[in-house]
Parts: C-alpha cells; structure tokens; sequence
C-alpha cells in the first residue's frame, strides 16, 4: 500500500494537554490532518499559519519526535511507528531547525559537527571527508570558509546554510525545515530559498517548508496548506491559493503579508485574535470569532473540507 | 524644532580579555533629528548596530558599551535636556521611565516569567506614579480597552501566553506612562503576519491616541512602509541614507538601499531572483573607505580609499555615497 507516496498522514491528530488552573484544556494541536506527497516528482510544500497553529507539531509527527494521538502516517509506504528511530529513517528524513545559533553548541567547531555527522553514518577514509566537502559545495560554501570557525564568528546566514549542508551530509529524500529563515535578514533568506529551490530540482530532494513568510513560500513551492487551531483550512497549489485565496482566513493571511511598498500601507483594521486556548476548545469553525463573513452555522457546526476550484477549503461559505 | 538630536555619535563595546582589548565600532558618527509627533524609522542588516544606536540615545549605556563621542538632546515642551550629561541616576530613571519609554527587542526579557502580568504593571506603575490601588486598576483597565487587550491577562504568567500576545502586553506596558517618545527594538521581528499586522495596528493606536513620537528600529523593510514617515538605512555603524519613506522606496540613491529593496520576494512574483551578493563586515576592522565598498557593484578607487560623509541632496533627503557627487 501507497508505495509510491513518499509520505502519508491519513487522519492524523494530537491531542495535547496545555496550561494550568483556570486556563487548563486539552487542545487538538493537530486535528484530523491528511495530505500526501508524491515519490515522484520532488515537491516543495509549505506549511503555513498563525503562530500557535500547530505547524511544529506536524514536523515533530513527521519526524516520529511526537506519536499521533490516532490517525497514521506511512513513510515510502512503511507505517513511521516501524521506523521510528532507525538509522534508515534517520538518515532519510532530515530536520532544519529555526534557529542556527542553537543548532550548533557555541564552544564547539562548526566543522567537527560534520565530521561526526560524517563518521557515524558512512566510513570516511582517515582525516578525509568528502561528504562534508560534496555538502558545503551544494549550499555554496567551502571547508576553509568554515575551517576552525566557531558559530560566533560566522553570519546567521551563512550559519543557516551550514546547518543545511549538515542536512545533506546523509543524502536524504525528504527535508523538514521548520522556520529555516525567519531568524535571518530579508536580504540574506533569498539564499537559503533559492538554495532550497535547487536542492529539489537538481537533487530531487522534497521538502516540507513552515514558514510564515508568504513571499517565500510563493517564491519557492509547489503546494500549500494553510493551517488554523489545528486544522488544514486550505489546501492547493501555492499559485491558487495566494493568488486568489478562497477560505477567510487565508484572504486574512495574504492580505497581512506587508507590501515594500508605503503608497500600499494597511487601512483597514482588523480583529485580534483572543486567548489561543479558547480558539482551539471553540464548537463549530475556528475561525468563526474572528471570521468577516461569519454565518449562524459557523458559531455551531464545523464545516468539512469542500472541494472548490483545484484545491480543498474547510469552511461553510462553500458548501 | 526637534524633539531629538543627535549629533555625531559614537557608541563602542569595548572588551578587555587576556591583555588584549578589542573595539566594535557599533555606532560610529551618527548624527540625525526626530521632530515632534514623527514615526521615525531605522532599518539595516542584523548587526548594523541599531540595538546599539537605541540603547546609547535613550541612556541604557553600560558596560561594555561606552560613549566615545557625541551629543543626544531632548527638547520636551516644558524641558531641554542632554542625556549623556545627565550625572545624576534619579534624574536619567525618570526620564527612560516617564518621558521616554523602550520596547527592548526580544518581548520576553521584559516580562519578568515568575510574576504574574499584574505584577509587571504595577511595578512600572507604582515605581513612577503615586496612586492608589482603585485608581491603578482604572488606568491599566483604560489602557487595556483601548488597546483591545483583555483584562484577564492581568492574572496570567508569561508563558501561558502566545508570542504575539507577549508583544502586546509589553508594549501596552511602556506605554501605559504616556511617554513623549517611544522607542521600539524590532517589536514584529519573529510574530507572524497576522499578529504583526496587529502590532502595528496598535501601536498606530497609541501614537494617534498619546500624540507621541516614534522611534521604529526593524530589519523588515515593509514594517517601515506601512508605518513610518521617515526612514534612516544603518549599514556597518552609519547612517548611509535617510529621507521621507516614500522618497527613499520609490527613489532610493544609496547602492544599499536599493540592494535591501531588490531583495525582497513578493507573493505574485515567483521570477527568479538573485540573493544579496556578501555579507556586512566586521565592525571590529571595518573596510577602510566607503564601508560598503566590498559589496558595491559601483565601488569607484576613491570608494575604497576615502569615506563619503551624509550630504542632503534636497529635500532633506541626505546620501552617503559618492555617485551622487558625480563620481570622482
Ligand atoms: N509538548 C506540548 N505540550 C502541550 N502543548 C503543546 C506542546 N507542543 C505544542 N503545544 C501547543 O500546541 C499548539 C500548536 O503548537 P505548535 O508549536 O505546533 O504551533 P506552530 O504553528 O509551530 O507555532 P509557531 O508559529 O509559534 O512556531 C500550541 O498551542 C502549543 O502551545
Ligand atoms: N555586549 C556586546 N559586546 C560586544 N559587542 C556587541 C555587544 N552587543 C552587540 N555587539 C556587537 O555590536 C554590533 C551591533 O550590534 P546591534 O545589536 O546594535 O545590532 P542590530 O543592528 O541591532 O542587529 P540585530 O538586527 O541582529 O538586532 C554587532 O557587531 C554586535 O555583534
Ligand atoms: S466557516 Fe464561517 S466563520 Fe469559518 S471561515 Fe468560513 S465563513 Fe468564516
Ligand atoms: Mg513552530
Ligand atoms: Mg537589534
């Protein structure tokens, strides 16, 4: 069974247990997610959402770091909970954290992390290590750019890169990247997206890329989820879905994403969001406290994913 | 006149380790005025010394950090003062507590995690204002309507909270003194795009409802777009262009400005795009000459031998490049 999807989530939720005393409540931070990605071709897929939304704690499913309250996940067509922690998998799936400064200890040589990298998972010839050499070249750095260096004494955008390469040391098919550049400066994350974007198309590696950087996201991927409390609210390629938004929430979403532009400065305001606990513990839509267009149904039943125009929208107005 | 001025400032860390010292030249020779009521913006790569360049202008100088040069004053309606003559502490705290208020970047480090939310207001409150218990709860409730913010936050611990909320609650606390000016260290940097538009829909709020000044520092050129009426661009220590925002999108002169501009990527535009060539230098030994010579695809041989001082090109639209004096 699905031998030719590169990964899986069938109806996967996780339930965790959050705050104490008057604001305790159980929250599904993932709720009944499903989405595939293909062996073939390579796809870049955005995550995207309001902080809190539960992006992260798909990474950690997909990455076997949480279990999934109920739902499966099948990775090249094996169920994860077979996987889990074995060196295949490991090597395979490889995570990039957010941010590069605590990837890497700040008393240890940014070298010797891939040397180790190196040595534990192929057997290097002795003081020799093209994997390290084959890696750096890939993210277009070298090993005397990084020789004797110490994370401190380099640039969050080159640090960034570097954890990449660390990445790609294993040669894996699939790489979670969770927040890789929101830490790093406008003008230093078209390298990390276009390192991405040539990654996919000339080493055929996927990606699953969370971000709240729209423009990014347009810039660099195939499809998109949009996630609230959760939940996909929208799913479809990224032309689709930023172009011409359908779900209030992702109207919401793209029109926030600021313009570089001060003749299009925002005008209208907008409703903030409340308590991120009471969203989560909300009957019927999620987004019903906040939504524009919000209708009696929405305060009640929670709608299902409707398929409209190519891609997949979870709210009433499309029924 | 202006409401602040600085002139030719100078603002180092100075470090002394096993018998040597060493000098970051964050902010060095930055002169610029804020009028009364203005949004005034700061932009430039992580490491520019924008965090240096507040923190020296509102009087949070402490070790390492040394003033090496300079003059920052304050002309309030009822006071002129300088803060970097100011000897007397009791003085210098009134001042950074009542008159000028710091949103210092990263929320967290305000928010003191073991106390109560509550607790935070009523230190700044208390520590400044004398009033009773009663008359505490009416400001902060007032505050908070009007900022939107519930008051049930008020009993809540930090990390209960999300991130955006956190940014919230610290600035509804620097503001709740209705300072003359405020200053924001990158107060959107890390907050999604929702919760940022939101950020800037308050502070825009306060400003309009306090009648005060801004100070904006952020690396994000499209906060500066949508909320400031001027803009100073900081490269390596230096003010290297500054002008009204609509001049300095739609006509910028410095070679840095229109690299920070083209690199940023817009939803609708998915056209392959180059990433900024190099990185900002050292400012331990920073380049001789222009300081942005390494990276500039115009760099001229008096770029790298001489420096180009900040000239108005009209309109109070000042460049620190020698392309606009016609080269050599
Ligand atoms: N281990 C945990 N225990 C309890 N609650 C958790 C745990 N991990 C995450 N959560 C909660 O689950 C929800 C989703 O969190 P998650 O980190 O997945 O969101 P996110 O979309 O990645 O947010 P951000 O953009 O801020 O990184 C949040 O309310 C979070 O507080
Ligand atoms: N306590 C310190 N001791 C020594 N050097 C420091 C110290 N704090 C900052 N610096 C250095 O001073 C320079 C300016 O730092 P600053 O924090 O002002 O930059 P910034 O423009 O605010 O950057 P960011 O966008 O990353 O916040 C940097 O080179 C930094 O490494
Ligand atoms: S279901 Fe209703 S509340 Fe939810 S987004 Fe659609 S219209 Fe808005
Ligand atoms: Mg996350
Ligand atoms: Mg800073």
């Amino acid at each position: 069974m699905n031998n030719d999807k590169l990964l899986v989530l069938d109806n996967v939720t996780k339930v965790f247990t959050k705050g104490q005393g008057f604001v305790k409540s159980k929250i599904e931070a993932v709720s009944r997610v499903s989405f595939e990605l293909e062996l073939q071709p390579p796809e870049i897929f955005t995550l995207a959402g309001e902080s809190g939304s539960g992006k992260s704690t798909v990474a950690k499913l997909i990455l076997g770091f949480e279990a999934p309250t109920s739902g499966s996940i099948y990775y090249k067509g094996q169920p994860l909970e077979h996987l889990k922690g074995k060196r295949e998998f490991i090597r395979d799936v490889q995570p990039i954290f957010q941010n590069p400064f605590e990837t890497f200890n700040p008393l240890k040589k940014v070298q010797n992390y891939f040397h180790d990298t190196e040595r534990s998972f192929g057997s290097p010839p002795r003081g020799q290590y093209p994997l390290t050499e084959r890696s750096l070249e890939l993210v277009g750095l070298t090993a005397a750019e990084i020789k004797d260096k110490y994370p401190s004494e380099m640039s969050g955008g080159q640090l960034q890169r570097a954890s990449i390469a660390r990445a790609l040391i294993t040669n894996p098919s699939l790489l979670i990247a969770d927040e890789p550049v929101s830490m790093i400066d406008a003008s230093l994350r078209m390298s990390v997206v276009n390192l991405f974007k040539r990654l996919k198309e000339e080493q055929g590696v996927s990606i699953i890329y969370i971000t709240h950087d729209l423009a990014t996201a347009y810039y660099i991927s195939d499809r998109i989820a949009i996630m609230l409390r959760g939940q996909f609210v929208e799913i479809g390629s990224v032309k689709k879905v930023l172009d011409n938004p359908l779900h209030p929430y992702s109207q919401l979403l793209q029109s926030s994403v600021p313009a570089p532009d001060p003749r299009d400065r925002w005008t209208e305001d907008i409703a903030l969001s409340d308590l991120e606990a009471r969203e989560y513990t909300r009957q019927g839509c999620k987004f019903a406290g906040r939504c524009p267009r919000v209708m009696e149904i929405c305060q009640r039943q929670e709608p299902e994913h409707y398929r409209v125009d190519d891609r997949l929208v979870k709210c009433h107005l499309y029924r | 006149m202006a409401i602040l001025e600085v002139k030719n400032l100078k603002a180092y860390y100075i470090t002394h380790k096993y018998g040597r010292s060493s000098t970051v030249r964050a902010v060095d020779g930055v002169s610029f005025e804020v009028n009364k009521n203005e949004i005034y913006g700061i932009a430039g790569e992580s490491g520019c010394g924008k965090s240096t360049l507040l923190k020296a202008v509102s009087g949070l100088v402490k070790p390492p950090l040394q003033i090496l040069d300079g003059e920052v004053s304050y002309n309030f309606s009822d006071e002129s003062l300088n803060i970097l003559s100011l000897n007397d502490d009791r003085q210098r705290r009134r001042l950074r507590g009542v008159r000028i208020s710091l949103i210092p970047q990263g929320s967290m480090s305000v928010l003191n995690p073991v106390r109560r939310i509550r607790k935070s207001f009523e230190d700044v409150v208390y520590a400044h204002l004398d009033v009773s218990e009663s008359e505490f709860e009416e400001m902060v409730r007032d505050h908070l309507q009007a900022l939107g913010l519930d008051w049930t936050v008020m009993h809540t611990y930090p990390h209960q909270l999300s991130g955006g909320m956190r940014q919230r609650i610290t600035i509804a606390l620097s503001t709740i003194l209705r300072p003359d000016i405020i200053f924001a260290d990158e107060p959107t940097t890390a907050l999604d795009v929702v919760v940022q538009r939101g950020v800037v829909q308050l502070i825009k709020k306060i400003k309009e409802e306090q009648q005060n000044t801004l100070i904006l520092v952020t690396h994000d050129m499209s906060i500066h777009a949508n909320l400031c009426d001027r803009l100073a661009v900081m490269y390596a220590g230096e003010i290297v262009e500054e002008g009204d925002v609509q001049t300095l999108f739609s006509n910028p002169k410095h070679p840095y400005t229109s690299m920070l501009l083209n690199s940023l990527p817009r939803v609708g535009d998915s056209s392959p795009r180059a990433s900024a060539p190099g990185a900002p230098p050292s400012l331990v030994d920073p380049p001789p000459g222009c300081r942005f010579h390494p990276r500039c695809p115009f760099a001229m041989e008096r770029c790298r031998k001489e420096a180009p001082l900040l000239r108005d090109v009209g309109n109070r639209h000042r460049v620190a490049c020698f392309l606009q004096e016609g080269g050599q």
